[in-house]
């Protein structure tokens, strides 16, 4: 299946589906590289650096599929929408905290994509599968190094295990907005473009618990699930800030042609 | 007491260090390409991979603590003593790193083998003998129990992605001097 056939319904839904897709890549990839220069080790800085570099190639990818749809160009939609133009998840937005928060969000983000990216290499939709099969690759070895530090830090010291218990305190809660349908999903389900979300949710859901239960973490209780598209809710201005500052170089000079 | 087993003191704060050997090809040997720091040997090599593959070319990746490897210069190894059939104990494995030219700058030596002897001393006479006819300007015996190794599985996710990457060097970039000429000839940035 490609774009030329897509019903314009289900098309204003993958639209919309990418571009969360993309806006989490983003913006996370944005949060982890504010570590260029300040993480623990010199190795590790390098190691969150190429994680940022690699969310963010992930991120251009998924705008690419974007503009193959609508025709918009990915730098306009990165740095040209406001905070309420974006569709990422409170849990890519929150500012990196310490080093237990920022490697917990990386290893909960990228769980979370170990059990999309595999059922999305099956989308219906090609270009969908052959963008997922690329980004799955790199997530393999993201996965491994954030799974290497949790467990770490929660078989660790007392305090390394009290950082780690306090930013899934935080975190946990924000899991379910992350998995949370958007309105046109279901859409794209029937026609077996993306996967079913409340599969998908109880897939990662319960390969999260296993995990975080066997690293002796308390979990915190999950709020209900939010409604779908809660992902527009932009509360805390967290996403604001950070676009502030992203944006500030491109549009200080919208035309430049090079910078 | 091991070099990852050691305490980190207050006049330490750096994890142990951990030596790397990539192998770039099917066709070339493992190589010495430096050094990490890390916690433990899977870190190590997590950070090998991050540090030494993310563009250049590598099929598989080793590490070994520092403190396993026995290294020699050209200079020292004219200095050891003799060998004496008395000494040693039990069969050990070591891997043999040779460093035979001075010309290449971004790898420190070539694995050739591995030998078994019952000592450092009798491992470095088999070594040296595996070493040939080429000039060996520096030798390490790498206790081979302590190496860990990716495993073929780990290949495709770990060092695939960078074969569809450009690597482009620092001058490719415009600086400020050349982005305008770029900018009016039309190269890409």
């Amino acid at each position: 299946m490609t774009a030329a056939d897509l019903k314009s319904e289900v098309s204003a839904a993958l639209v919309e589906r990418l571009t969360a897709l993309a806006d989490d890549e983003l913006v996370l990839g944005h949060r982890n590289a504010e570590w260029t220069g300040h993480a623990p080790i010199l190795e590790e800085d390098i190691a969150i650096a190429n994680v940022a570099q690699d969310e963010i190639g992930h991120a251009v990818l998924w705008y690419g599929l974007v503009q193959e749809l609508t025709g918009q160009d990915p730098d306009r939609l990165a740095f040209f929408r406001g905070a309420n133009e974006y569709r990422s998840s409170a849990l890519v937005e929150l500012p990196r905290g310490d080093w237990a928060f920022t490697m917990l969000r990386q290893y909960l983000f990228d769980t979370y994509e170990a059990e999309l990216l595999p059922r999305l290499m099956r989308s219906a939709y090609t270009p969908v599968s052959e963008v997922a099969a690329k980004v799955n690759r790199e997530e393999l070895f993201h996965l491994r190094h954030s799974a290497l530090w949790v467990e770490r830090l929660a078989f660790g010291t007392e305090e390394s295990k009290s950082r780690l218990q306090s930013a899934l305190n935080e975190l946990w809660p924000l899991v379910p907005q992350l998995l949370a349908p958007l309105e046109g999903d279901a859409l794209l389900a029937a026609d077996g473009i993306y996967p079913d979300p409340a599969e998908l949710a109880a897939a990662v859901l319960g390969r999260l618990r296993t995990e975080l239960n066997r690293l002796e973490l308390t979990l915190p209780a999950l709020p209900a699930p939010p409604a779908a598209g809660a992902r527009s809710d932009r509360g805390e201005g967290h996403l604001a800030a950070l676009l502030a500052e992203m944006q500030s170089v491109a549009r200080a000079d919208p035309a430049a042609e090079s910078w | 007491m091991s070099a990852a087993e050691k305490p980190l003191t207050g006049a330490d704060t750096q994890w142990p260090r951990w030596e790397v050997l990539k192998k770039d090809s099917e066709r070339k040997p493992h190589q010495a390409v430096g050094s990490v720091h890390a916690a433990d040997a899977v870190h190590a090599l997590l950070m090998a991979r991050t540090v030494f593959a993310r563009r250049p070319a590598a099929v598989s990746m080793w590490v070994a603590p520092a403190a396993s490897i026995h290294a020699f210069t050209a200079e020292e190894l004219t200095q050891v003593p003799a060998h004496s059939e008395a000494e040693g104990g039990e069969l050990s494995r070591y891997l043999v790193v040779v460093k035979s030219t001075n010309r290449r700058s971004m790898t420190f030596g070539d694995l050739k083998g591995e030998v078994e002897a019952s000592s450092v001393r009798a491992a470095l006479d088999l070594a040296l003998e595996l070493a040939g006819e080429e000039p060996v300007l520096a030798l390490w015996l790498v206790e081979a129990g302590s190496v860990v190794r990716s495993e073929p599985d780990d290949a495709d996710p770990w060092f695939g992605p960078a074969q569809d990457k450009t690597y482009k060097q620092q001058s490719v970039y415009s600086s400020r001097a050349t982005a305008s000429k770029d900018a009016a000839e039309g190269v890409p940035r």
